[in-house]
């Protein structure tokens, strides 16, 4: 691990922004820690960043265990979960010099109600938050402020994850002022390829397929952002498997109800797999379905054996 | 009158799962229909659901009842609201606001919002058998909290208060008001734009009155909910999320005294296995699947143990070959679960 760090690239001005996405409930969440982890077992900095509460995140919790088995990714490996209206707050607090001030802003229904029925408003300073931290260093922080080599976002699920993205383009065509303006500009960092690396995360389900295809059409057309490879989890060995494997299942599927579904199912992914190449013509990642692990931490660790990223960047 | 909800995570087969507790109802005589959020395309197709507000009868052979299906479309339940309740003159000015096209998709909750308008509407038109398939959040209940929660927005004294002030204070020249209000608004509207305040404001000001009439039929809507004797709400999830959505779903309906029914498992990996071992690929395979069912199965067993005394019922549906993708899929699923749902529905 040590080795690797002394030949990396010499570090870039800002960090690379690695966005997973998709549908719910696909692993987000769970490659996203995962790809954190693989970073930072290889000597980077690695933030990962979500927009939902702790809560959700789970797995995290378990990563108090990082430092007894895997020392040399413990002090890479940060997580932070971002509230919207904490940063809303920051806003005030910067505002008003005087906190009796910005307090009595910040408890003012009057205020709070506004935020909260503000279209778009929490996701706008959202994205404010992750370009910050995306270019902190070239902000010229003191040398004490933490500073990464990737930042991953652990997306929303897709519909959300572009109502946030689009938040920025909404609030420079509809509003005048501060507001505008700086819509425009994070609208341009988010549309900059070289700001962003996207990771769709998909099933081969045919819901999370359709909606994978759609969201990397929105994401090309309205961002100009392509995705740097497609991440299919919980592949059937049969995707990987070569033809005459496939061809000698043929009596096995009589043996038992299991039998037939697992070769249904595996016959059906591999089509998948194909057509997918075919609407989305970016590599593919198959992420099989880990089906042995001691502790979420493994399962983690197993996950980033098999998902190589760094041949994308 | 019958409700159930269906309540559930992203990716659990939620609109299944309720599609075939309707279908289930309809076997046994009832005339049922599912509402549903977010179908899969050949689910969509297969029910006959379109965009707007039509209810959709689906062919079902051998069923003594009728299954009916409806899809949840938000944005015509709102403007169809702005039709109902808004001034006629107001109307227009609503329905091509700048913050009007922003705010049904982006107000968190107005999904849900629009589910409990619309149970009301299908109630009234007669479906007295409704399955519900809520939106795929964790957060698909904090509508019923308050069923003033749409009202609120705009209704609520606060933002009605900033608007007459604010309008009052233009209109005076702002030198009559308080300088406590006057800093105020004019540091808000630092921060957050001068047009962007005054359109906010605007629009809420013509929008009140239907979150006003809203609130009125929630609140209806939510005593229905309430009622054990009327609905039960079914927990759907999936081997992997048993345990969390189990959770956090009871404590969740307990806090609101809603009645649990049952806790249905989908997607599991319960298939009977073969006695004797296959061989090649396939021995690779039945690890595959044997290994995936060992830890769908713990998940339950666990799952079970903490929570099993507070539902009346967890049921396991095994996972179909294929998502899906039609009546046929639906009557599968439907058979797993009959047993329970016919008993409950006499």
């Amino acid at each position: 691990m040590q080795g690797k760090y002394a030949v990396m690239n010499p570090m870039p001005d800002s960090a690379r922004l690695v966005i997973f996405c998709g549908k719910g409930g696909v692993g987000k969440t769970t490659l996203s820690l995962a790809a954190g982890l693989k970073y930072a077992m290889n000597g980077r900095r690695v933030l990962v960043i979500s927009s939902h509460p702790i809560a959700e995140l789970a797995l995290a919790v378990s990563l108090e265990g990082l430092s007894a088995r895997f020392p040399a990714a413990a002090p890479n490996l940060f997580v932070l979960y971002i509230d919207p209206r904490d940063l809303i707050a920051d806003v005030v607090n910067k505002h008003f010099p005087m906190p009796v001030m910005a307090q009595r802003i910040l408890n003012s229904s009057i205020f709070t109600n506004l935020v909260e029925i503000a279209p778009g408003l929490k996701e706008f300073f959202f994205l404010g938050r992750l370009q910050e931290l995306c270019e902190r260093r070239k902000n010229g922080s003191g040398p004490a402020a933490p500073d990464y080599d990737y930042l991953i976002w652990d997306a929303p699920a897709s519909g959300h994850f572009l109502t946030t993205l689009r938040s920025a383009k909404n609030f420079e065509v509809f509003l005048t002022g501060p507001l505008a303006a700086a819509g425009a500009q994070l609208h341009r960092f988010f549309s900059n390829p070289q700001n962003i690396q996207l990771f769709p995360v998909t099933p081969l389900e045919e819901m999370a397929i359709a909606e994978t295809l759609e969201m990397a059409q929105s994401m090309a057309e309205d961002f100009e952002i392509k995705c740097s490879a497609l991440l299919v989890s919980c592949a059937s060995p049969m995707c990987a498997a070569a033809e005459a494997g496939i061809a000698g299942l043929g009596p096995a599927a009589e043996s038992s109800p299991a039998m037939r579904f697992a070769i249904e199912r595996g016959l059906i992914e591999r089509e998948r797999c194909v057509e997918l190449r075919a609407a989305l013509p970016v590599p593919q990642v198959l992420i099989p379905r880990i089906t042995q692990w001691s502790n979420d931490l493994d399962l983690l660790a197993r996950i980033g054996e098999r998902m190589d990223l760094s041949q994308f960047s | 009158m019958k409700i159930i909800v269906c309540v559930g995570t992203g990716g659990v087969g939620k609109t299944s799962v309720a599609a075939s507790i309707a279908l289930t109802q309809a076997r046994a005589g009832a005339k049922c229909l599912v509402l549903t959020t977010d179908p899969s395309h050949r689910l969509r197709t297969a029910l006959g659901l379109k965009d707007g507000l039509l209810e959709q009868r689906v062919p079902v052979q051998d069923a003594k009842g009728e299954l009916w299906a409806a899809l949840l479309d938000v944005n015509a339940t709102l403007d169809e609201a702005v039709r109902l309740y808004a001034k006629p003159g107001n109307q227009a000015r609503i329905l091509q606001h700048p913050i009007y096209r922003q705010i049904a998709n982006s107000l968190s909750g107005m999904q849900e919002l629009m589910a409990v308008e619309r149970i009301d509407q299908l109630i009234l038109r007669g479906f007295n058998n409704i399955v519900v398939d809520t939106a795929p959040s964790r957060h698909a209940l904090d509508v019923f909290d308050k069923p003033e929660l749409f009202a609120d927005f705009s209704d609520s004294r606060k933002v009605r208060l900033v608007s007459r002030t604010y309008q009052f204070a233009e209109a005076v020249g702002l030198t009559t008001v308080g300088r406590g209000a006057l800093e105020f608004y004019s540091r808000v509207e630092s921060i957050l734009g001068t047009n962007f305040v005054r359109q906010m404001l605007d629009f809420y000001s013509l929008f009140y009155p239907i979150a006003e009439g809203y609130s009125a039929r929630a609140r209806r809507t939510a005593a229905l909910l309430r009622d054990p004797k009327i609905t039960e709400f079914c927990v759907v999830t999936v081997p992997a999320k048993a345990l969390r959505d189990a959770q956090f779903f009871i404590e969740a309906l307990n806090k609101r005294k809603f009645a649990i029914g049952m806790i249905c498992v989908n997607r599991t990996w319960h298939h009977a296995q073969p006695e004797m071992a296959p061989e090649g690929l396939a021995t690779e395979l039945l690890d595959w699947y044997r290994s995936g069912s060992a830890s769908h199965l713990s998940a339950i067993a666990k799952m079970r143990e903490m929570f099993g005394r507070q539902v009346k019922e967890i049921r396991i549906l095994n996972e179909l070959e294929r998502d899906v993708d039609g009546v046929e899929s639906l009557r599968r699923l439907a058979d797993q679960l009959e047993p329970a749902l016919a008993a409950a529905a006499q």
